[in-house]
């Protein structure tokens, strides 16, 4: 099939799997920026469980294969009586391993703070709330812009999980596929479907190197 | 000038400080040796020594940046609580210079000043301001007010350091080493700035390696080495006759160049 044919038989099937990887992604990413801030926050907190916790979090979700965890999300919860949506199941999976990920960056934006901040923040007698909200956590994710970009770019990619469930609308790896089931749509399919997946990874990259120059901190 | 003098004119002999019998070990290294040490209100104790001598680590000690192995210190009479909401409350009271000056990088001159006040002691925003560019002003600093720490000179920072302890009202203040990071020609306008707070009655322990700012400011000075307080004395008796073999010997190597 050729593009415009494609297009003239899919076309409103195409935009609507955009906005459903788009949707995917935004909640995701949101989700993944307040776990990852809270598992960061556990990370350095004074707490010792909390920080074992924070750092399994981390080991477990930055090294599992999202397929796997979609599998795991997918057959073996309902064996504990919890049952998700395709849909939830999807989210949840592009949502747990980006914020591994995010709070990685977090940490080595909290790195870049430099220790004497930190003792400055307790001498004036912070406590360690206060601390993490007015200096720790504004500074690391000022640092963490650029990497947060290419997170975010990483999570639409990541999106492409919810091929490998049944959902509708789908989501544009999805489309793919469907369309590749019902017709010869061939490379042609997946041309479309890449073109939106750069064109949405290169507006993400400009606002996040416009968001960068804002926020960053004069050295 | 003599000591005892200096304690009559600023009239008290209200303990702020004292450490007793502290210990300290980084491992297998005794950092701070049976530290016995008192400080009054409205007195200036330099703490000098050489390098390695745990002069730095006393003073950071004093408000529990570094914890301590046995012994004492009390704050007013009351001991320093070792962690928690309490410790926090306390070191509200106990200003802090550094070497680094470690002004918080992403907030104005004139955040990094109200912050201490408007984020730990709750007050309102603009009585806190307006009291923050009184001490600017004080120090010398005002017309950078708005500007980002890392477009000021070392010398601007560490003196809106300054100012940034000195808008909690602290009870005493520790100088880590203050101008030990700065270019030579910009130690003089910090010291000058530690000289005028000395003369309004600030209680103050200063870690310094400036021998003529000992000299002319202190009311004690407190020699250290390996980690134990060697010598206590006037800064006159000290320069001119240590009593110490040791103090005698750091003398002279300073001296020699």
């Amino acid at each position: 099939m050729t593009i415009s044919e494609l297009l003239s038989q899919y076309g409103e099937k195409y935009i609507q799997a955009l906005l459903t990887t788009w949707q995917l992604t935004a909640l995701s990413f949101a989700g993944a920026l307040v776990i990852g801030i809270i598992i960061t926050v556990m990370r350095v907190c004074p707490i010792k469980p909390l920080r074992i916790f924070g750092d399994l979090y981390v080991q477990i979700f930055r090294n599992i294969p999202g397929a796997s965890l979609l599998i795991v999300l997918v057959y073996a919860l309902p064996n504990l009586n919890i049952i998700l949506s395709y849909y939830q199941c999807v989210l949840t999976a592009t949502t747990m391993i980006p914020a591994a990920f995010c709070s990685e960056y977090l940490m080595s934006g909290i790195d870049a703070i430099g220790i004497g901040q930190i003792e400055a923040a307790r001498s004036l007698g912070m406590t360690f709330g206060t601390m993490m909200r007015k200096v720790v956590i504004p500074q690391a994710v000022r640092f963490s812009v650029l990497p947060m970009t290419n997170l975010l770019i990483a999570t639409m990619l990541t999106t492409s999980l919810a091929s490998q469930v049944p959902l509708n609308p789908k989501d544009l790896t999805g489309l793919v596929s469907y369309i590749n089931t019902r017709d010869v749509g061939g490379v042609t399919s997946f041309l479309i479907s890449s073109i939106m997946y750069c064109g949405t990874a290169v507006i993400i990259g400009q606002i996040g190197s416009f968001i960068d120059k804002k926020v960053r901190i004069i050295r | 000038m003599n000591s005892e003098v200096n304690v009559t004119e600023k009239d008290s002999d209200k303990t702020i400080v004292e450490l007793k019998h502290v210990e300290k070990y980084y491992g297998e290294l005794h950092a701070l040796k049976d530290i016995n040490l008192q400080v009054k209100k409205g007195e200036v104790v330099v703490l000098i020594g050489p390098s390695g001598s745990g002069k730095s680590t006393l003073c950071r000690t004093i408000n529990r940046l570094e914890s301590i192995n046995s012994g004492e210190i009390l704050i007013e009479g009351k001991k320093l609580p070792e962690g928690g909401a309490e410790l926090a409350g306390l070191r509200a009271e106990i200003g802090m210079v550094f070497q680094s000056f470690n002004l918080f990088a992403h907030k104005s001159i004139l955040d990094n000043v109200c912050m201490g006040p408007v984020d730990v002691l709750h007050r309102p925003k603009e009585e806190v301001k307006k009291e923050a560019m009184e001490l600017l002003k004080r120090v010398g600093v005002d017309s950078q007010a708005q500007k980002m720490p890392a477009q000021l000179s070392g010398g601007q920072q560490q003196r809106a350091a300054i100012a940034r302890s000195l808008a909690m009202h602290p009870k005493v203040m520790l100088f880590d080493e203050p101008t030990s990071a700065l270019d030579p020609e910009m130690i003089q306008e910090v010291l000058d700035v530690m000289i005028e707070l000395a003369n309004e009655g600030m209680t103050m322990i200063v870690v310094t390696h400036e021998m003529n700012f000992a000299r002319r400011v202190a009311d004690r000075v407190v020699f250290m080495a390996d980690g134990a307080i060697v010598e206590e004395n006037t800064p006159e008796e000290f320069f001119t006759a240590p009593k110490s073999e040791r103090a005698k010997e750091f003398l002279e190597s300073i001296n020699r160049h």
